[in-house]
């Protein structure tokens, strides 16, 4: 049985659908991550599924369990909120009990859980501090500690490393990937982050305009996406689109060269895209040449910047560093390439 | 330089506040007769006689009582319930929930005065008329329009996850109100118990017209200057000694008092 299934799930404010439909099935100890752009309705989904906003149609079941009208404190969940939501008049302690406390636990046990799930998170000297006199990454274990010591069936984190530095990110990033592994439990998260949901996630759901466009292993989602939307979020640098047309019934022609592609049903007539990932533009296959017209030197690797056919292109170039006006060489690789009809949807 | 010339109109204006202080407190250490001759002038032989009369012979002992249990009622009851409402209207979401809010705030905009007869016939029904429960329930009605609309804006400016995260933990909205809400609204509730301590304190109005075979210290020291329209010493000891409790608050709280007028006007 599915720790938390989501079916036909809805919500509308007003007259706007924000939430339109989701099914949604997760399994004991998975960790899934849900992306997607601003206003793609994943934190509404996580609000939804904690309780905070309303479902207008729809199931919510947790551990087997109907939660759709329960109140928030009957689900079993504990949340991460991305502005930590610490009680600052009360001290990191109280802070990691107080859920503890209302459960009527006695201060002796509470206490021992409290210290438990601070030794857990190395934030033992802090238990007598107020929330006013932490550091941003201390307020952030010590939100991921009020979840903790709850023991919950599901753990919902809401972009909860946005408010944390650049550094502090990966370190925290890098934690609650030990966490989840010395806890084994489900957790879902929510970020617009397409780093934090590939590193993170077992699974990745990834959302558009209340929508679920794809779920599935972050690599699934990178090799192997099913539509535009997808393949363009995830990947950074985001994969290149060329526009291109059917010149056989597996060929297409870019820039004066001819891919053939190992399609199992033949090219539509028509505008199609074709989607290459900067990092594979080398390889086996024709070749072109782009000149680089801006160059992002990152040390180990660079990105440059040019155009074939008119469109812009990114190419990740390893072993040399180009120069702004270099001509480099590239391959399209038809088993790297990914042929898109004129809906967005992937042709295989 | 130019702060140097604007203390001057600064100093003069705090000087017409200070005056009136003095006027009262050296006019209070005269007597009678020394007052007569020479009003304007400092006490020459300063004297408390004038404190220990208005305090036994003029009944001002009992008004102060009268007074600071009228005030402490109202104050906690006035601080209790604008906390909840002001919660429920910043924080939870229910039908009509604006339209009550603008009503509260109307109400703010008619004057005492006109409901002066509906009000006093109301506290007659209800049986409060010359009960000091009358009087505390009187200045609670007339004082919980502003109460509410200070709560409102204080919690309306907290973090709406405060009040998430205490639904997630288990709190029911009770509990919200009472382990997170009550607590983190102790800025504004310490400011609005300040203004409405002044408020009730000084009130003539309302006491004389609920509290008729009693009187308040304010009204006690009204009823002074009917009886001693001449002995200005004693009627100066007696508002010498009304005021002393609000200036000891004053300088007391004064800063939670310039802290919490802020609140409300800013967010955050």
């Amino acid at each position: 049985m599915s720790e938390l299934s989501l079916t036909g799930v809805t919500k509308a404010f007003g007259g706007v659908q924000v939430i339109q439909g989701v099914d949604l099935s997760i399994e004991k100890g998975e960790f899934v991550v849900f992306v997607g752009p601003s206003g793609c309705g994943k934190s509404t989904l996580l609000r939804m599924i904690a309780g905070l906003e309303t479902t207008s149609s729809g199931t919510i079941h947790i551990a087997g369990e109907d939660v759709t009208k329960a109140e928030p404190y009957d689900r079993h969940i504990a949340m991460v909120f991305q502005s930590y939501a610490l009680y600052p008049h009360m001290t990191v302690a109280e802070n990691m009990g107080f859920a503890l406390r209302l459960q009527g636990v006695a201060a002796p046990e509470r206490r021992a859980l409290v210290t438990e799930a601070a030794r857990i998170l190395q934030i033992e000297p802090l238990l007598d501090r107020k929330p006013a006199h932490l550091s941003g990454g201390q307020r952030q274990r010590v939100a991921i500690g009020r979840a903790i010591t709850r023991h919950p069936k599901v753990f919902l984190f809401d972009e909860p490393l946005s408010n944390l530095d650049a550094e502090l990110r990966v370190q925290t990033r890098l934690e609650i990937a030990r966490l989840h592994q010395a806890l084994g439990a489900t957790m879902i998260y929510v970020t617009h982050d397409q780093t934090e949901a590939m590193t993170l996630a077992h699974r990745i759901v990834v959302l558009r305009a209340g929508r679920i466009e794809q779920v599935g292993r972050p690599t699934d989602l990178y090799d192997d996406p099913d539509n535009l939307f997808v393949a363009g979020f995830i990947g950074s640098p985001k994969m290149n689109f060329l526009p291109v047309q059917a010149s056989g019934p597996r060929e297409i022609t870019v820039a004066g060269q001819t891919l053939t592609l190992a399609l199992s049903v033949p090219l539509p007539t028509g505008p199609l895209t074709l989607g290459l990932r900067p990092e594979h533009l080398s390889g086996e296959g024709p070749q072109v040449t782009l000149v680089a017209e801006v160059v992002e030197q990152l040390g180990q690797t660079s990105y440059a910047h040019g155009k074939i056919d008119g469109t812009p292109v990114i190419a990740e170039v390893r072993g040399h560093r180009p120069q702004v006006g270099e001509a480099i060489p590239l391959t399209l690789n038809p088993s790297r390439a990914l042929v898109f009809g004129a809906d967005g949807q992937r042709l295989r | 330089m130019s702060k140097r010339l604007l203390s001057i109109p600064m100093a003069l204006i705090a000087l017409s506040c200070l005056y009136p202080l003095f006027f009262a407190l050296n006019n209070a250490l005269k007597t009678n007769k020394e007052d007569i001759l020479n009003r304007f002038g400092l006490a020459t032989s300063p004297t408390f006689e004038n404190f220990t009369q208005a305090w036994t012979r003029s009944h001002l002992s009992d008004y102060f009582l009268n007074s600071v249990t009228a005030t402490v009622g109202a104050v906690l009851l006035l601080m209790l319930l604008a906390s909840m409402a002001g919660f429920a209207l910043a924080i939870l979401r229910f039908p009509l929930r604006h339209l009550v809010f603008i009503a509260i705030l109307a109400s703010l905009m008619i004057p005492v005065q006109v409901v002066l007869v509906p009000f006093y016939k109301t506290v007659i029904a209800f049986g409060l008329l010359n009960t000091r429960i009358g009087l505390i329930l009187s200045y609670t009605a007339f004082f919980l329009p502003f109460s509410i609309y200070l709560m409102t804006s204080f919690y309306a400016g907290l973090p709406r996850e405060l009040t998430e995260a205490a639904r997630i933990d288990g709190a029911r909205f009770w509990q919200v109100w009472w382990f997170v809400m009550l607590p983190l609204g102790k800025p504004a509730l310490i400011t609005l118990g300040i203004l409405n301590a002044l408020y009730c304190w000084n009130d003539v109005l309302i006491s004389l017209l609920v509290l008729q075979d009693k009187r308040t210290l304010m009204v006690g020291i009204a009823a002074l200057r009917g009886e001693y329209t001449t002995n200005i010493p004693l009627l100066s000891a007696g508002i010498v000694l009304a005021a002393l409790p609000i200036v000891a608050i004053y300088l007391i709280f004064q800063r939670q008092i310039v802290n919490g007028i802020a609140t409300g006007a800013v967010k955050g």
